[in-house]
Order: structure tokens, then sequence, then C-alpha cells
């Protein structure tokens, strides 16, 4: 395929016309004169269509699922239903203030609730709550209910550990570690948690063991019930990073495997867009023992009525303003109702098949770490390449002057040189095909070549490391290096 | 079944054979016998046209803004959004990327990103933004995180009259570590920070922080903020700003904000029941890291191209893992496409001329509703921008608003917090306004909350 992206002249928003400087704002009656602005904010003064035409032309310089396939493993980068675009903007939907009398949002509240019941069947966990931004933010509050849990049987103070297998994805330390936990990595035997390492590693001082099932190197943890049993026999929790839900749903479930809390991502498995960093959205699903502990308020049916209910004296409170982002949850069940529950089992034997059938191709060419029976996602080793003095670096460079997005690369860690591969089972065996052409030409290239990548791209390869030894992080910075530079 | 699955005929039996194999169950024997599930239970797949329906009914379930008139006001807000800013966002090379992992396929959002977090700098006056946050309440329980790795001690401190939400979560923020929120008394004619509470708090060398709104909880502007960093010396000082009420007021980094938070819905975001929102986080140059959050940096390509790129990521939880600075990997980039679209379209005139309108329907309204007795409006005799509190003298905020909801007005929302264990404040409402406040709007306004507060005389 030749691709081409669009290379806009296009200079930045301030280049365009820039800020005419002096004129204070209108004047508020009572405001102090300490608290007035003195200058409007600089900022530049254009048209609409000139305004519209900067970020279409940005828009042009940017790789989205409905451009390109966008194998980032782990992130699940399946088709954004446009029909969830249609109704989330129904006013219905969009023009709803959170604060509104519950009478008059008696429909959210009905497609939270709806989606909450859902998903607990789909997780099997009694108790749902909707309210987290993200699925880090769920991680998080997650270990503060794993916090109060053990505060109310007076354990806190003995069990200060998290345990986390050393495939898991850095959101699961960071959220351990800001709960207030110490942390502390398992290490993995053939790419699985090592089972005895981790009955060695548990005790009382364990409040938790964050786990990933499928794991981070694409693998089922095959021993899931006997990692289960083994944290639950020191007293502690066992969490399930629902990152990779995609992989087993109607197959098994974190309720099934043993599992007392999970978070899911609507923005993953559930196929809502991810904005090209976010939004995202979470879901907090738990178990009898930490049900009590999640964010209020919770949404309660009582009759035909649905109401928002703060009367859970164990919950941890309140993690963001709000109930959680509705905008995500309304897509999200759009795309439930469409597949039903043969629909959602077809997800993900369909995304495991495409990550078997892709993952046996590239095996020919690239050494497979692990297992050969992959997940949804399955992870190569470069380290080969450097024979010829060629990184995965470069590699995932060259893929993009192909027309696809790269793999997710230097993740896991475990792996040296490593590509994580994903196409979720919107992508057909045609473009799967495509695909592995594409791998393998980037792959045969010269090494001149593949360092010279990418070349269709609407920028060069891309010198990050200046951008952190010489941070230029704003317009500010940027008018400040050209003064200096302007200063003899 | 959804056919977004792709199932052109034979496609999956091509698949299979191509790992020889007859079945996908041969790709589940990694999953213990006793590990699996039956039915899940969610029944069964519909077609297009009835989800539309299916979904539309339960929408027809809610009464929108458009129903009433709405004086919803508050950190979320109800303001109309240029329709310019949605088709933008509605570009699905925006909409459906990932986070920019790979510069040279995201120019677009990095280049976007950047140009955001330029406007929050210029907007606050600080040197650094990130590429946002989840929320101005979560901004906010990164900035106390972030304070504490500037500053030594154990209490942050607050205004009595933040939002309960958003003390709710700054607690959550600070459980961990084992630090404390801490109240600062207001004046109860002004809503103004008691700053000899601060000094004296401050004085014994505990607090490692202190965040003040702007507007407060209450709507009101309150000048002492201006005086807090000479009061707090090297301890830092977090501003919560409303980003349109800095097109009017002074960047708080000119007054000594060591950071500046804020909610950004009201540029260009729906309130939709609540989500998505967006979260603003900027700090000084030398702090930058210590912040949390993706940040986008400008270098150039290998031909000398400018060029933009994720940046300081050793920050960050995929390299730094449990020290990080934050465990934030997903954010807010497509509301922040809309903040930045959204204050280019207005543009910085437009954005002052707005604020000053809202100001000035405020005034006509809290004077109206200031002439009723049973009524205190404004509540705090101090200066505002648009939104302000009211102080219901008879029955509750609760019945107030309902009496006024059944002539099909949403008359703010009441400031108390909700949860049982909490003890129950005076029955005070947050009022707000947007461009669509018309005048007759504010007069019937005006005589729903007499007949309101009327009724309640009577029956009490």
């Amino acid at each position: 395929m030749t691709f081409r992206q669009a290379r806009w002249d296009e200079p930045s928003v301030w280049d365009l016309a820039p800020p005419r400087s002096s004129e204070a704002p209108p004047q508020i009656s009572g405001i102090p004169e300490k608290l007035r602005r003195k200058h409007a904010v600089q900022w530049p003064e254009l048209s609409e269509l000139e305004v519209v035409r900067h970020y279409t032309r940005l828009s042009q310089m940017n790789f989205g699922i409905d451009t390109a396939p966008y194998p980032l493993g782990s992130c699940t980068m399946k088709y954004n239903p446009k029909v969830s675009e249609v109704l989330a903007r129904r006013k219905g939907a969009a023009e709803v203030h959170p604060y509104q009398p519950e009478a008059t949002v008696q429909g959210s509240l009905e497609v939270f609730w709806r989606l909450e019941r859902i998903l607990s069947r789909v997780t099997g966990l009694p108790e749902v709550s909707l309210q987290p931004a993200a699925g880090a933010h769920g991680e998080y509050a997650a270990m503060l209910m794993v916090r109060a849990y053990f505060r109310d049987l007076g354990e806190l103070a003995e069990r200060t550990e998290v345990l986390l297998p050393d495939t898991a994805h850095g959101t699961n330390p960071a959220s351990a570690a800001m709960a207030g936990f110490a942390t502390r990595e398992i290490p993995s035997k053939d790419g699985c948690v090592d089972v005895q390492e981790l009955g060695r590693a548990v005790s009382k001082k364990t409040a938790c063991f964050m786990l990933t099932n499928p794991n981070t190197a694409g693998l089922f943890e095959s021993e899931i019930l006997e990692i289960a049993e083994t944290v639950h026999a020191s007293g502690a929790m066992l969490y399930y990073d629902g990152a990779n839900l995609n992989a087993i749903l109607g197959v098994t479930h974190p309720g099934r495997m043993g599992f007392d809390v999970a978070h899911l991502n609507l923005h993953k498995t559930f196929a809502t867009p991810h904005g090209g960093g976010g939004p995202g959205a979470g879901v907090l699903a738990a178990n009898d023992k930490l049900g009590p502990y999640l964010p209020v308020p919770r949404i309660v049916k009582e009759g035909r009525r649905f109401r928002l209910d703060y009367d859970r004296p164990k919950s941890i409170g309140k993690i963001k303003t709000a109930y959680g982002n509705f905008g995500l949850d309304l897509r999200a069940y759009a795309f439930i109702l469409s597949h039903g529950e043969e629909g959602l089992k077809h997800i993900s034997r369909r995304a495991v098949l495409n990550s078997n059938y892709v993952a046996s191709r590239l095996g020919k060419h690239l050494p497979r770490p692990f297992r050969p029976l992959v997940k949804h996602e399955f992870v190569l080793s470069g380290a080969p390449l450097k024979e010829r003095g060629v990184r995965t670096l470069d590699l995932a460079k060259r893929l993009l002057d192909e027309g696809v997005h790269a793999p997710t690369v230097y993740f896991p860690s475990l792996v040296e040189e490593s590509l994580m591969i994903e196409l979720p089972e919107t992508e057909s065996k045609r473009e799967l095909d495509g695909y592995i052409a594409a791998f393998e030409r980037a792959l045969a290239d010269t090494p001149e070549n593949l360092h010279a990548a990418p070349r269709s791209l609407s920028v060069t390869r891309v010198d990050e490391v200046r951008a952190a030894r010489e941070p230029l992080l704003s317009w500010k910075d940027l008018r400040a290096a050209s003064e200096k530079a302007e200063t003899p | 079944m959804a056919r977004w699955i792709p199932d052109e005929s034979g496609e999956e039996a091509a698949l299979l054979e191509g790992l020889g194999i007859s079945s996908t169950d041969a790709l589940f024997t990694d999953v213990p016998k006793r590990a699996r599930i039956g039915r899940m239970g969610v029944g069964a797949a519909r077609e297009e046209p009835d989800v539309v329906a299916e979904v539309d009914r339960l929408l027809g379930r809610n009464r929108p803004l458009s129903n009433f008139s709405s004086f919803m006001g508050g950190r979320l807000t109800s303001r109309y959004s240029p329709a310019a800013v949605d088709s933008i966002v509605s570009r699905s090379e925006f909409y459906t990327a990932y986070t920019p992992y790979q510069a040279e396929a995201s120019q677009g959002m990095l280049r976007t990103l950047f140009e955001f977090q330029s406007l929050w700098v210029e907007m606050t006056g600080l040197d650094v933004a990130n590429a946002s946050l989840y929320d101005g309440a979560t901004a906010g329980g990164e900035a106390l995180l972030f304070c504490r790795r500037l500053h030594e001690g154990t209490r942050f401190l607050v205004p009595a009259s933040l939002p309960w939400e958003e003390r709710s979560v700054l607690e959550n923020y600070a459980s961990g570590p084992g630090l404390r929120v801490e109240e600062i008394p207001y004046d109860d004619r002004t809503g103004r920070l008691d700053l000899e509470f601060v000094r004296s708090a401050v004085a014994k060398k505990d607090v490692f922080g202190v965040l003040a709104d702007v507007p407060n909880g209450f709507g009101h502007v309150d000048e002492g903020v201006s005086e807090l960093k000479s009061i707090l010396g090297d301890v830092p000082l977090v501003i919560a700003a409303d980003p349109l009420s800095l097109s009017v007021l002074e960047a708080p980094g000119n007054y000594g904000a060591d950071v500046v938070v804020g909610e950004g819905q009201g540029f260009g975001i729906a309130p939709s029941f609540g989500g998505p929102l967006l979260g603003l986080f900027a700090c000084r140059k030398e702090h930058v890291r210590s912040a949390p959050g993706r940040i986008v940096g400008a270098t150039f390509d290998t031909e000398g191209r400018r060029a933009y790129a994720l940046t300081l990521v050793t920050r960050e939880q995929h390299i730094r893992r449990s020290r990080a600075t934050s465990n934030i990997c997903t954010n807010e980039s497509l509301m922040a496409l809309a903040f930045v679209v959204y204050a280019t379209v207005v543009g910085p005139r437009g954005l002052a001329r707005l604020q000053a309108s809202l100001a000035e329907k405020a005034r006509t309204l809290a004077s109206g509703l200031g002439a009723i007795e049973g009524l205190k409006a404004p509540r705090f005799d101090a200066p505002y921008l648009g939104d302000f509190t009211v102080e219901v003298g008879r029955g509750t905020a609760e019945e107030f608003l309902d009496r006024l909801r059944r002539r099909k007005i949403l008359g703010g929302h009441p400031l108390s917090d909700p949860r049982p264990a909490s003890t129950r404040g005076p029955e005070r409402i947050l009022v707000g306004l947007g461009e669509t406040t018309s005048e007759k709007d504010i007069q019937k306004y005006v005589k729903a909350a007499r007949a309101a507060i009327g009724a309640v005389g009577r029956t009490a």
C-alpha cells in the first residue's frame, strides 16, 4: 500500500494571527483592582473558518482507528460504532446537568443502573459503580477501598504491601503507591505468575495481589484458581485489572476466577472512543466484602423510580465530580445492546482467533518468547534484529510508513526489544493479511531504510531525546527560546 | 449479531484453517474447566434501529435543560457551545486515536495538546500545563499530592466553602499517604477566607499546601486570595480557578499561585450528566518534574521540521511505576481539544464579554431575589461574576427548588452534603446563568421564587 499522510505546513494557532496585547478586558463592578486582569488573555483572534481549517488540517496529520489498523497491544483499539456517537449527542443525553433533580434525570439514572446490572453479570461481581473516569482511576479507587476494608478489620497497620507480577501495567504499582501501599513485584515464569514465588511472597503483610488476566504477555494465567487460593489463604484481596477483558467475555469472568474487586475500561472492551488519550470510562465491580466501600452515590431502583443513594456509611466517598462519564457509559450501553450475549462471546472468540492467526504468521519471522497459544494479543521479540543494527523502534517507525499504526513497543519489559500486537475482533481477515504483508515488507527492508523511517508522515523521526533534554512545553517557552536566540 | 465483527462468508473458517484447527474452542484450552462460566444473562442482540429506539426511549425519561429556564451553575455549567467545536471534536482522526505514543503518526493531536497547554499557561500566568487530568476535583487531588512533593508537612488547608464533592475527592487523595485536609473558616457576612487562621496554621509548620478557589464555592470572588502567598511563604499555593473567570481576573501566577487547577467543562463540553469533564493543571517550570500527567513538548524531526512529542515521561507510571508522580494513563485529550477550539472560536475578547454579560444578568437576578422576604440573595456581601449563593430562610433548599421546577425552572443546586452522616448546613443554593438566560427567564425566576417562598410560609 502506498501511503502518504497529509503534510500541511500549518503554523501554530498563535502564528496565524499574533495576539494584539494591550487591551484590558471589560471591568466587572465590585472586582477589586488587585484581582482585575490588566491585559486580555494573549490568544489569537481568528475567524471561525480559520479556526476550523486549522484544526481540520491538524486532524489530517493524525492516525485514528478510522484511518488505519491500530494494533497497540493492551489498548484494544477496535472500531467505535458510529451509532454510539449519534446517541451520545442526543439532547436527552448531552444537555442534562448532573445536579438536576432526580425526577428530571430518570433516563440517565436508568442507563447507569442497567449498564451496572449488565456489567455485574459480565464480571460475576455483584456490586458495580461507574464513577471512575478511567481504568487507572478505578484501580486507584479499588486500592482505597481495600485500604478502608482493612482499616475496618483493624489490620491496616499490618497489611502494608501490594503484590503484582513483573508483567503488570505501570498504572498498577502507581495506583497502589498513591493509595499508600508499598509494592513488590513477583517474578514471572514462562510469562505467567510463578505460583511458588507468589506463595513465598504472600503474608500477613499483604493487602492485595493485582493481576491482569490474560496478562500483558497475552497469556491466560491458567493457574488462576491456585493464585486466588494462595492470596485468600493469607486474608489478602485479589484485584482484577480488566484491561484485557476482551479475550474472555463469556468464557470466564473475574468473579468465577476468584477476584474480589475489578476495574474495566469501557474504552477498550466496550468500544468507546479513546479521544487521542481520553476520555476513558472506568468501571468498578466488587464482591460483597468490598461492595460497601464503593464510591457514593450508588444508583438504586425503588419500584419504577431510580435514585442516587448516599447512605453508604462504609463508602470511600467521592472520587470525581458527579457520577461517571455518562457520555461514554451510554455509548458502551448501546454497544452491549447491539451485541447481546452471543455477540459478546463472539467478540472474544474472534479477537483471540485474530490474535493467534497473526501470531502464527509473524512468529515465523521473530521469536515468540512464550507458549504459542495466546489470547487477544501476543508478544514478539525484536532482539534478533540487533544483528542487523536494527531495533524494535525502527521496525515500529517503518510500519507507520505502511499506513498502519505501530504495536506497543518495549512493553512488557521482561521480553527484550518487545513488540505487543493486538488486532481486535473488528479487523477483517483482509486487514489481518494486509497487516502481515506490511509487517513482512518492513522486516525485509534494509537497515538504512528502517533507520530512516518514517518518511510518509507529516514529520520524519521525532527527536524525543531533545524534547526531554531541552523542554519546550508551551508557546511561552517557544517565545523565550526565540528571544534568547535573537540576543547576540 | 452486531455487524461490526466482520463475517464475510468463509472468513472465520479460513482463519481457523490457517491455524490448523476446526473450532475456536481449541483457543481456550488454557482456561481451566473450573473457571468456566455458562450464560452471563445479557439478553439477545438487537439491530441498530432497535438499539436507537431503546436508547431514545430511556433518554425520553430525561427532561433536558432546554425543557426549563435553567439556572444550573457551579463548576459544571450549561453554557452554549458553538457548533464549530463539536464539528472539530467529531473528526474521527482525533476521536478514534489512542494516546500519541508514536509521535510521527500523531502530530495533529500532539500539536493540539501543545496549543491547549499554551492556552492554560497564558490564562494562569504560570509556566507549564499538562495535557489534562480527569476533572477539576481530581486535578485538585493531584495538586495536593504535588504540593506534598514540594513541601514537608501533613496538613492541607482548603476553604470551608469548597463544594463537598471536591472536599471528599481531596480527602481520598490525602488518605493514601496519611495526610489531612483541614478547613479554613470564612467570614459569615462576606464568605471571605479567614487569613488570620491561615497565618497561625502556617506558623505551626505542618502545612504543606493551601488551596483556594476563584470564584469560591459560593460563587464569589474573595480579594483575600491575592494576599495568601505573602502569608504562606514557601508553602505552595494552589488556586482552583474557573477558566472563564480568568478572561477578566488577574492571572493567579501573578499573585503567587504555584499551581492553578480548574474544571474545563464550560469550554465547549456538554454537561452530559457529569462526564466526560476536563481537569486543568499548571505549575511553575522549576517544579515540572514533580508534575502529574502527560506533557507534550516541542522538538524537531530529523529534517529540522518543528515536531512535537510526549515528554518528561520518566515522571510517569509506565516508566517509573510505583515511584511515578501519578497513576494517570488515560486523561481527557479530546476534551482538551474542545477547550482550545472553544476558546479560539470565541476569542479572548469574546470570553471577557461573555463573563461581563453573565455578571450583568446575575446582578439583575440577585437584586430581584434579594427583594423577596425569606430569601437572602446574594447571601454573601462580596463581588461575583455569574454564580452566587441564595439562602432560603423558610423550608429546605430542596423544597424551594422543587416548587420552582413545577414552574419549569431549574433554580440551581443545593450546596449541602447529601451524605446522611454529614451535618446539614444552612439552606443554600448556588445559582448560575448562561448565554441563553433571557430577561424574561430572570423575571420568571423572581416571580416563581416569590410564590415558592410564600407557599412555604403558608404551610409552615
